[in-house]
């Protein structure tokens, strides 16, 4: 069987009490809390996994324990040529570990594995589980006024309409930024509010001159508790709807994650045109993120011409979605076995003219920005992430194909109706924004084959299986989707009573956030937006920014186009009468 | 650069002149919920159905109405409603301007319903119409003229009253015939 192999590696290494399957390409071996420092990292780097994601959970009322799930992607390195696991043989594997109640301290992953780093810290956060060793134990999902001692995802902690009482501006808690040592450092924090985008997000950039040396970011700020809504009062009908609000631009990947979880978890198999449905639609939300990124990337850096291009080509996906789910951006239609709404064969002959027209202008427009030396001298060299940093911080999407390596949840635990359609992974060496945005034009070239070859190839068969499926207690799967930006990793462990016990979301971005600062090193402040921007974190930046000149403790404030202009033109720095 | 302005000049204007002109929206777009209040019944389904209870089924406070509520700011447009309804009285409409002027309670709809009164016990229950409906369905299903009459008498019944009353028949020794 699939993941056999590393099972038996790992038990040369250390103790595994106990291993489960959950389905055909998930295990999940129960170790020693002591041995999991050393398991996590032989599974990462000797036998070549990459983080998925982590998952503490609260499972007092099953076994008396709090549990940790380490879930590993199993693929390879992929840091050289050859440097893959077979594609039979890739699988996910879970590292368990039980922690006692009474002590509430676990051995930290992060100085062995750097990729960890977020979910430990969410772990305190949450369940009050400390880290023994993690070098950063700052909040970081909680605001900082929240109470000492309130760990909302703990069974028994608060009811999920809790809201405690905020703390008076003077009297909250001042959050520490790591920040390099030396004199002459100017702090430029960037947010977190601003008009322009949907996601607030604090940076603190630590420049010397105009000159990034360093970065340190604050995000959370939209932090909703979806987790514990959805444990409290959702039913697997509604959760689908709920999980496809979590983004405003990957929701429909979300959704099909959240459902395909709970699926996975009873070993639901839904019809094969309700997979290639939600491939198709899953594509139709590629294309339009793409786009949108593509053109927001001119956008930074002044190219408005082709931002308008681009920007016009979107709206054919636009109305794509619109056509085939009956909604622009919430397509609405995933449930638990299967699909709600159908593709009519008039809507399909519709939906190819309007993908030759895409595929068509893509290429006309994209042909014009390569050939503008002006936009390509901004994106070239700019925000590099370097291929270490990428394999210790297990970024996902764009982000890491843009560096080289390839991982695509597609191609490497190919899922619904990916096993029947071929296509070719994206990657680009250089890690630069021009290597990113050139996997995202190369993705969209490949999304609208895919889209046709599930028009083609998509059996008439129902849409949705006979609703009489049971959940089984305890039981948990994985679930894994490629988005736009990246994998979007749902992980659910089924409860009594048609609800979920524990629901853990892990979008794209999550991943993508931890090694960001790297990227920001050696960068002018100028190109500091773009380089968030080729992220697709849903461009969050540039709104407000307050200077502080440490050493002459100067301030300025800094408007949205204040440093939108210099952004632009890379002329009168507005840092200048501070110096 | 140049290559760009080509590429103008060969799409010409591409915009919509919306608002002052309507905007053409696909068929089977999923818009503002439209409720149809002469075909309502007072089933509820919808109510349940809702993921982000936009809608609600209840009785008022002196209890003489039973009220459909629905509330346009929490409405996720999936179209539950649409599905579940028996009469149809809830369709997915193509309307999406949905902002208002200041009064946020203009996005709020209402229907209220007669209810019916329970004969035992006289507190109300249900809907008058849903009452009717469920005759209505059972006078279409070959039912004999004595079991329609026995079933309008339950039907007008709450149920905790009409399970006393089955209990009643049931132990007064009277030999039913089952036709």
């Amino acid at each position: 069987m699939k993941c056999d192999k590393f099972i038996e590696a790992l038990s040369t290494r250390v103790k595994v009490l106990e291993v489960t399957r959950q389905c055909e390409d998930q295990v999940t071996a129960l170790v020693e809390l002591n041995d999991l420092p050393e398991a996590v990292r032989f599974l990462y780097y000797d036998m070549g996994g990459y983080l998925t994601t982590m998952v503490p959970n609260d499972e007092r009322s099953i076994n008396k324990h709090y549990a940790l799930y380490y879930a590993l992607s199993m693929e390879g390195g992929k840091m050289f040529e050859g440097d893959e696991i077979a594609q039979d043989e890739k699988c996910f594997v879970t590292i368990k570990t039980l922690i006692s109640p009474d002590s509430l301290v676990f051995p930290s992953v992060t100085p062995l594995v750097p990729a960890c780093v977020w979910y430990e810290r969410e772990a305190y956060d949450m369940f009050g589980l400390v880290a023994e060793g993690l070098p950063d134990k700052r909040r970081l999902v909680l605001s900082d006024d929240w109470p000492d001692n309130l760990f909302p995802l703990r069974k028994d902690a608060m009811d999920y309409r809790y809201r405690p009482d905020m703390k008076d501006h003077y009297m909250e808690p001042e959050y520490e930024f790591l920040r390099p040592e030396g004199s002459g450092i100017i702090d430029v924090p960037l947010g977190p509010l601003h008009i322009t985008a949907d996601e607030p997000g604090h940076f603190r950039l630590f420049c010397d001159g105009d000159t990034i040396i360093d970065a340190d970011y604050r995000l959370f700020y939209q932090h909703r508790g979806m987790e514990k809504l959805a444990e409290n009062r959702m039913n697997y009908d509604q959760m689908g709807y709920l999980a496809e609000r979590v983004c405003g631009i990957c929701g429909y990947a979300h959704a099909i994650a959240c459902i395909e979880a709970a699926e996975k978890a009873i070993n639901l198999e839904i019809p094969a045109r309700a997979q290639a449905i939600r491939v198709i639609c899953s594509e139709i939300e590629r294309l339009h993120s793409h786009l949108l990124n593509i053109g927001l990337a001119c956008e930074v850096t002044g190219n408005y011409n082709a931002f308008m291009h681009i920007f016009r080509i979107r709206e054919y996906s636009m109305k794509l979605a619109e056509l085939v789910t009956g909604g622009r951006k919430t397509y609405g239609n995933v449930v638990m076995g299967g699909l709600r709404r159908d593709i009519t064969g008039v809507e399909i002959k519709e939906s190819l003219r309007i993908l030759h027209i895409i595929e068509t202008q893509v290429d006309e427009v994209w042909d014009a920005v390569m050939d503008d030396k002006r936009q390509m001298s901004r994106w070239k060299g700019v925000g590099i992430l370097d291929k270490q940093v990428a394999r210790d911080f297990s970024p996902v999407g764009p982000n890491i194909r843009g560096s080289g390596i390839k991982r695509d949840t597609r191609y490497d635990h190919p899922y619904d109706f990916f096993k029947q359609i071929q296509f070719d992974v994206a990657v680009v060496e250089g890690g630069d924004v021009f290597a990113r945005e050139m996997v995202r034009y190369m993705e969209l070239k490949s999304s609208v084959s895919i889209i046709r070859q599930c028009f083609e190839l998509m059996p008439q068969t129902a849409i949705i299986v006979d609703p009489t499926f049971h959940v089984k207690p305890e039981n948990y799967a994985l679930a894994y989707v490629e988005a736009p930006r990246g994998e979007n990793v749902h992980w659910i462990m089924q409860g009594s009573a048609q609800k979920v016990f524990r629901w853990r979301c892990r979008a794209a971005t999550y991943n993508n956030w931890p090694s960001l600062r790297f990227q920001f090193r050696g960068n002018n402040l100028a190109d500091a937006a773009l380089i968030v921007c080729s992220l697709d974190p849903c461009y969050s930046c540039t709104e407000r920014v307050t200077v502080v000149d440490i050493k002459s403790k100067k301030s300025k404030i800094l408007t949205h186009s204040d440093l939108k202009n210099f952004a632009r033109t890379q002329k009168e720095s507005p840092l200048k009468d501070l110096r | 650069m140049m290559k760009l302005l080509d590429i103008s000049k060969k799409y010409g204007e591409i915009t919509h002149k919306y608002p002052f002109e309507p905007y053409k929206v696909c068929e089977n777009f999923r818009g503002k919920p439209a409720y149809i209040f002469d075909l309502c019944i007072g089933c509820a389904a919808c109510g349940i159905a809702c993921p982000s209870n936009a809608i609600t089924v209840q009785l008022n406070d002196n209890q003489s109405k039973l009220i459909w509520e629905f509330d346009c700011g929490r409405c996720i447009f999936c179209g539950r409603c649409d599905e579940v309804c028996p009469t149809g009285a809830i369709k997915l409409s193509e309307e999406f301007e949905l902002a208002v002027k200041f009064d946020k309670s203009a996005l709020i709809q209402r229907g209220e319903l007669d209810v019916q009164y329970c004969t035992t016990c006289k507190k109300p229950f249900s809907a008058k119409r849903l009452v009717k409906y469920s005759f209505d369905c059972l006078s279409k299903a070959n039912v004999s003229e004595k079991r329609l009459e026995e079933a309008k008498e339950y039907l007008c019944m709450c149920p905790t009253c009409k399970k006393t009353a089955t209990v009643a028949t049931f132990t007064s020794g009277k030999e039913m015939v089952i036709e």
